[in-house]
C-alpha cells in the first residue's frame, strides 16, 4: 500500500480486502462465501436470542479492549489483558463462591475482587517497568502464561471445589449473579457497566489532568518528563488500572455469564482486544462500536461453522490480518526511543 | 525416567525446538526486531511440515515447507515493521492470531477434522538426531557470524544504533528484514522438529508457548546465540525434569511456570545486569 492509498482509501480499502480474504477462505473450505456471510450474520443478528448472545460477546471484548487502549494511550503495550482477565475472573470466582451474603453486597464485592486480581497482575508488569525499566511486553506475555498455569493449579489443586467437573470453581449462589437485562438470555447488566466505563474513560482522557498526563506520557514522553510528569509512576499506575479494567471484565464473565470461574473462560478475548482497540482508534466510545463488530464475528462464527461448514477459526485468522492492516502509525505510534 | 541417559535424551529432545526458536529470537532482536511472533512461526512451521509430508509423502519436503512457511510469517513481521510503520509488537500479536486461526482453519480444510492431523511420514530417529545436532551447530555458527563477520557487525549495529548504520551506507530496514528471514528459517526448523521430529502429527496448540519461552531464553542468554542456546537447554531440562518431579508431588504447573518466572526475574536484573540492544523493538522512523 502506498502512502497515498493509505491516506485516502485506507480504512475502506482495508475492510474490502479483509472481506475478500474471508470470502476466499470460505471458498477454500468449499463453501459459497455468500452462504458463509449470511450464516455469520444470521447467527449473530438473526433474532433476539442471537443479538443478545452477540452483545454478550461484545461485553466480553469491551473490557479488555478498553484496558488495552488505556495502556496504549499512556504509551504502554499491554499484551497481558488475557492474563489479567483470567486473574480477575479467578479472584471473582473464588470470592463469589465463598460469599454467602445478599446480592447487593456480594455482587460489588465480586466485581471489586476481579478488578483487584487484574490490577495485581497488570501492576506486576507496571512495577517491573517503573522500577527496573523492564520491557512490559515481555512481562505481560510471560504473565499471561503464568496466570493460566496458576489458575489451573489453584482450582484443580488446593482450592478444588467438590462440585467442580473441570478446572473450575463452585457455582456462585444465584443471588450473586449479575441481573439480566433481558430474561432467559445470558445478557446481563455488564454491558451497561461496560458502556458506562467507556464513557467515563472518554471523560478522563478528554477532561482531566490525570488523563492529560497519561496521554502526554504516551505521546511525548520526553516533553512530559521535562514538564514534571513522573514517567515511572505513570507507567505503574497505567498498567495497574489497565489490569483492573481487564480483571473487572473477567469478573463480569464469571458473575454474569458462566456463574463460576473456569480456566477456559476466555477464548483469547485479551488478544482480540488488541484488534478491537485499534479498530476503535483507541477512543473509548468508538471501542464500544468496534466491540460490537467483533462481537458479531465471535458469535456468528459458530453458526457459520454449523450451517455453511466454514471452520470458525477463519474469524481468528481475519482478526489477525485486521491487526496487521490497522496497526499503522495513525493509531499507535511505534516506539521511537528505547523504552 | 529409567536412567540418567534417558533423562538426558529427553532433555535434548525438549530443548531442541527451544534452541532453534531462541536463536531466531536472538538474531531478530540483535537487529532490532522484537519478534513476539515466534510462537506463530513455530505453529505455521509445525503445521506446514505435516501438511506437506501428508501431501507428498516426503518428510524432507515437509521440513523445507516448514522453513519456508516460517520465513514467510517472519518476513511479514519484518516488512510490516520496516516498510509500513506498523509497530512490531502489534504486528507480532496480529501474526500470532493469524497463525493460530490460519492453521486451525487449514487443519479442517486439508484433513477434514478439527484438533489434530492424522499420522504422517515423520523424519525418523535419524532425522531427529540430525536436527538436534543442527541446533547446536546453528548456535555456534550464529555466534561466530555475529562476532566475527562484517554482516554480524552490521546486524549488531542495526540493533544498537540503526542511524549510524545508515550513515555508513547500509540500509537498516533491509538488514532487519533479512534478520527476520534468518530467524524465520531457524524457527521453521524448530517447528518442524516439534511435529515431524519428536512426533508425527500436528495438533492445535502443540507449540504451547515455546515461542514465548524462547523470548525468555533470549533474555537469559543475554542476547548471545550461545547464551540463548544454553538457556534453552536449561529450560528443556526443566521440561524433562517435570515428569520426574511430578511423581515426587511437585505441581507440574510450577515446573511449567519456571521459564516464565525466570524471565520476569531477569527483567529485574537480579540475575546480573542483562541489557537488551538499545534499538530492540524500536521503529526506524
Amino acid at each position: 500500500m502506498t502512502a497515498r492509498a493509505r491516506a485516502y482509501g485506507g480504512p475502506a480499502l482495508g475492510a474490502i480486502v479483509l472481506l475478500a480474504i474471508a470470502a476466499g477462505a470460505m471458498a477454500l473450505a468449499g463453501a459459497n462465501p455468500i452462504d458463509g456471510f449470511a450464516a455469520l450474520v444470521h447467527g449473530a443478528l438473526g433474532g433476539t436470542d442471537q443479538i443478545c448472545e452477540t452483545l454478550v460477546q461484545t461485553t466480553a471484548l469491551l473490557f479488555p479492549s478498553l484496558a488495552v487502549a488505556f495502556a496504549f494511550r499512556a504509551g504502554l503495550f499491554n499484551i497481558g489483558a488475557e492474563g489479567q482477565l483470567v486473574m480477575g475472573g479467578l479472584c471473582a470466582g473464588l470470592v463469589g463462591a465463598a460469599l454467602a451474603v445478599p446480592g447487593w453486597i456480594a455482587i460489588p464485592a465480586i466485581l471489586i475482587a476481579g478488578a483487584f486480581g487484574g490490577a495485581a497482575w497488570g501492576g506486576i508488569a507496571g512495577a517491573l517497568r517503573a522500577r527496573f525499566g523492564g520491557n512490559e511486553v515481555i512481562a505481560t506475555l510471560m504473565l499471561n502464561i503464568i496466570a493460566g498455569l496458576l489458575a489451573n493449579y489453584l482450582v484443580v489443586g488446593p482450592l478444588h471445589a467438590p462440585d467442580a467437573t473441570g478446572a473450575e470453581t463452585s457455582e456462585l449462589p444465584a443471588s450473586s449473579w449479575l441481573p439480566l437485562l433481558i430474561p432467559d438470555t445470558r445478557l446481563s447488566i455488564a454491558l451497561v457497566l461496560g458502556i458506562a466505563l467507556a464513557a467515563f474513560l472518554a471523560f478522563v482522557f478528554r477532561s482531566t489532568v490525570f488523563g492529560y498526563e497519561l496521554r502526554a506520557a504516551g505521546d511525548a514522553p520526553e516533553v512530559a518528563r521535562r514538564a514534571g510528569i513522573n514517567l515511572p509512576r505513570t507507567a505503574f499506575v497505567a498498567m495497574t488500572l489497565s489490569g483492573a479494567i481487564a480483571g473487572f471484565g473477567g469478573a463480569t464473565i464469571v458473575a454474569g455469564v458462566l456463574h463460576r470461574f473456569d480456566v477456559e473462560l476466555s477464548p483469547g478475548y485479551g488478544f482480540i482486544a488488541i484488534a478491537v482497540a485499534l479498530v476503535g482508534g483507541l477512543d473509548p466510545l468508538w471501542i464500544v462500536l468496534a466491540s460490537f463488530v467483533f462481537g458479531i464475528l465471535q458469535s456468528g462464527s459458530l453458526s457459520m461453522q454449523a450451517f455453511a461448514h466454514v471452520p470458525k477459526d477463519v474469524v481468528t485468522f481475519v482478526e489477525g490480518l485486521a491487526i496487521l492492516a490497522l496497526a499503522t502509525r495513525r493509531f499507535v505510534a511505534p516506539r521511537t526511543a528505547a523504552s | 525416567m529409567e536412567s540418567f541417559s534417558g533423562f538426558l535424551a529427553l532433555a535434548l529432545v525438549k530443548a531442541t525446538p527451544l534452541i532453534f526458536a531462541a536463536l531466531a529470537g536472538t538474531i531478530c532482536e540483535r537487529a532490532g526486531i522484537l519478534n513476539i511472533a515466534l510462537e506463530g512461526a513455530l505453529t505455521v512451521a509445525a503445521f506446514a511440515a505435516v501438511a506437506v509430508s501428508f501431501a507428498t509423502g516426503s518428510p524432507l519436503l515437509g521440513l523445507l515447507a516448514a522453513v519456508l512457511a516460517s520465513m514467510l510469517l517472519c518476513a511479514l513481521l519484518g516488512i510490516a515493521a520496516t516498510r509500513f510503520g506498523v509497530d512490531q509488537i502489534v504486528a507480532g500479536t496480529g501474526l500470532n492470531l493469524l497463525a493460530a486461526g490460519g492453521t486451525a482453519f487449514a487443519l479442517v480444510v486439508i484433513f477434514g477434522q478439527p484438533g489434530a492431523s492424522p499420522e504422517v511420514h515423520a523424519l525418523g530417529d535419524g532425522g531427529e538426531r540430525a536436527l538436534i545436532v543442527c541446533a547446536f551447530a546453528c548456535a555456534l555458527v550464529l555466534q561466530l557470524v555475529l562476532d566475527r563477520t562484517p554482516w554480524g557487525l552490521r546486524v549488531r549495529a542495526c540493533g544498537e544504533n540503526p542511524r549510524a548504520l545508515l550513515s555508513a551506507g547500509v540500509d537498516p530496514r533491509r538488514l532487519r528484514v533479512v534478520a527476520t528471514l534468518v530467524g524465520g528459517a531457524l524457527a521453521g526448523l524448530g517447528g518442524a522438529f516439534l511435529s515431524l521430529g519428536e512426533l508425527d502429527i500436528y495438533s492445535d496448540g502443540m507449540t504451547s508457548g515455546r515461542g514465548f519461552i524462547a523470548l525468555a531464553a533470549v533474555i537469559f542468554g543475554r542476547w548471545m546465540p550461545l547464551g540463548a542456546a544454553g538457556a534453552a537447554i536449561a529450560f528443556g531440562a526443566l521440561s524433562a525434569l517435570q515428569f520426574v518431579l511430578q511423581r515426587a508431588g511437585v505441581p507440574s504447573e510450577l515446573m511449567q511456570s519456571l521459564p516464565y518466572l525466570a524471565a520476569l526475574a531477569a527483567l529485574t536484573g537480579i540475575v546480573g545486569r542483562a541489557r537488551a540492544p538499545a534499538a530492540d523493538g524500536v521503529s526506524l522512523d
